[in-house]
């Protein structure tokens, strides 16, 4: 659904309903429990320390800069839900320029010639290109803020409906008794968004 | 007419100059729309209109159904997203007291909403039947049948109902211009207020610091 175009009239018979299958949350509830943190975009944090050409560690900087930059220009603005992030940007980028200095520091012995500075540095830029891969944001996330809604919206919708949809069963049942297919399709609805939100639940729980 | 705090809606707002939802808004209305659509119709029926706005208004069930009965425009017995989305705007103008505004705006579907029989001439009981959603006061309508009825059929016909709603406009500018004004007079006296006292707080510190002084030399 969120890969079409936007369509302000639903006339004609729409079927963009969400479908379980595509639906993001199952990635988020599929994801493991090392890459809930791990939500965090770099992309300010790695244009600040893109400083030396020509190693290889750069070369992934500039690779994952680009696709950050790529995903960042589409889909929903995700401006207001920024603030909640920056924090965690600065504590990234703190440990990027420790690494940095590290590695700058490694770079100065080279250049007077030490081997085995040499394959420390090598270790170190193999280091830190595992922790740039390491702070990948998860997949979920961006899927997220591209096409998606954000989820605190989403949960705030999701137990409005809820309670609307918990009422109206109840006019349902009083007025064309519980066998009738209409109540019936209520109630799996009804079940299906209690089944969402108890997954959100749960995640949360973790 | 008064949004549940904290619900849904309430988060929503219109453009203050078009008075319509933003494209993003719009989408999460559609999200919503869809959470509703529980027969997958696009559509929601009588009753979960009625759930729907008893939870998010303080509406009673006459008022409701008036309004739904006004909405189901083909008579089919339900609301499609159109009729929604000009429900959530008008709902969302009385909130944010843009009625003015939004009957200006949207004078054609507002006048066509109003004319309920088809006659392309509204009496002064449709008026009346909707004066909860747009917030006319009885004295507005009394004032709109003397001074806009030109044809003197006491009904308005689209182009004096467009009249109707430049002049309300003109009223509405005019009110805002003198709060503003009020307002701006309002501060001007508080900084002078401020200032006198300052004034004299600091003349009184003065005297008494001069008065001590002089006690002092002379013992």
């Amino acid at each position: 659904m969120e890969e079409k175009p936007f369509r302000a009239s639903l006339g004609s018979g729409g079927s963009d309903t969400s479908r379980p299958d595509n639906d993001i949350r199952n990635l988020w509830t599929r994801a493991t429990l090392s890459q809930s943190k791990l939500n965090v975009p770099l992309p300010n944090v790695c244009e600040d320390s893109d400083l030396e050409d020509g190693s290889a560690h750069s070369k992934t900087r500039r690779w994952y800069n680009e696709k950050a930059r790529r995903d960042s220009d589409g889909g929903w603005d995700h401006g207001e839900y920024k603030d909640s992030f920056k924090q965690e940007e600065l504590e990234d980028h703190s440990l990027l320029e420790l690494q940095l200095r590290q590695e700058s520091s490694l770079g100065s012995h080279l250049e007077e010639g030490d081997i085995d500075s040499k394959t420390e540095i090598e270790m170190s830029s193999s280091e830190s290109s595992l922790n740039i891969l390491k702070h990948t944001p998860h997949r979920a996330y961006w899927a997220e803020q591209q096409n998606r809604l954000p989820l605190p919206l989403m949960e705030l919708m999701e137990n409005e409906a809820l309670e609307i949809l918990t009422k109206a069963l109840r006019s349902y049942r009083s007025a064309i008794g519980r066998d009738h297919f209409l109540t019936k399709q209520l109630q799996r609805s009804i079940e299906g968004l209690k089944r969402r939100r108890s997954k959100r639940l749960n995640l949360l729980a973790y | 007419m008064k949004l549940k705090q904290g619900s849904f809606l309430w988060y929503l707002y219109l453009d203050k100059l078009y008075c319509l939802l933003s494209v993003r808004n719009v989408k999460v209305l559609v999200e919503y729309f869809h959470l509703l659509d529980v027969h997958h119709n696009n559509t929601l029926n009588d009753v979960l209109f009625y759930h729907f706005l008893h939870h998010v208004t303080n509406w009673k069930r006459r008022q409701i159904m008036i309004v739904f009965n006004m909405l189901d425009w083909n008579a089919m017995g339900e609301i499609g997203f159109d009729q929604f989305y000009m429900l959530v705007c008008i709902l969302l103008a009385q909130q944010n007291h843009l009625e003015e505004q939004f009957i200006f705006r949207h004078s054609r579907p507002v006048f066509e909403l109003l004319d309920l029989e088809g006659e392309l001439r509204i009496g002064a009981e449709n008026f009346h039947m909707y004066n909860f959603l747009f917030n006319i006061k009885k004295q507005e309508l009394k004032e709109l049948y003397h001074d806009f009825d030109v044809t003197g059929d006491r009904r308005l016909n689209y182009k004096e109902f467009k009249l109707f709603t430049i002049f309300t406009m003109d009223k509405y500018q005019e009110r805002q211009k003198a709060e503003k004004e009020n307002e701006k007079k309002r501060k001007k006296e508080k900084k002078a207020l401020l200032k006198k006292k300052t004034q004299h707080q600091v003349n009184v510190s003065s005297k008494q610091s001069s008065f001590t002084n002089r006690s002092e030399s002379r013992m």
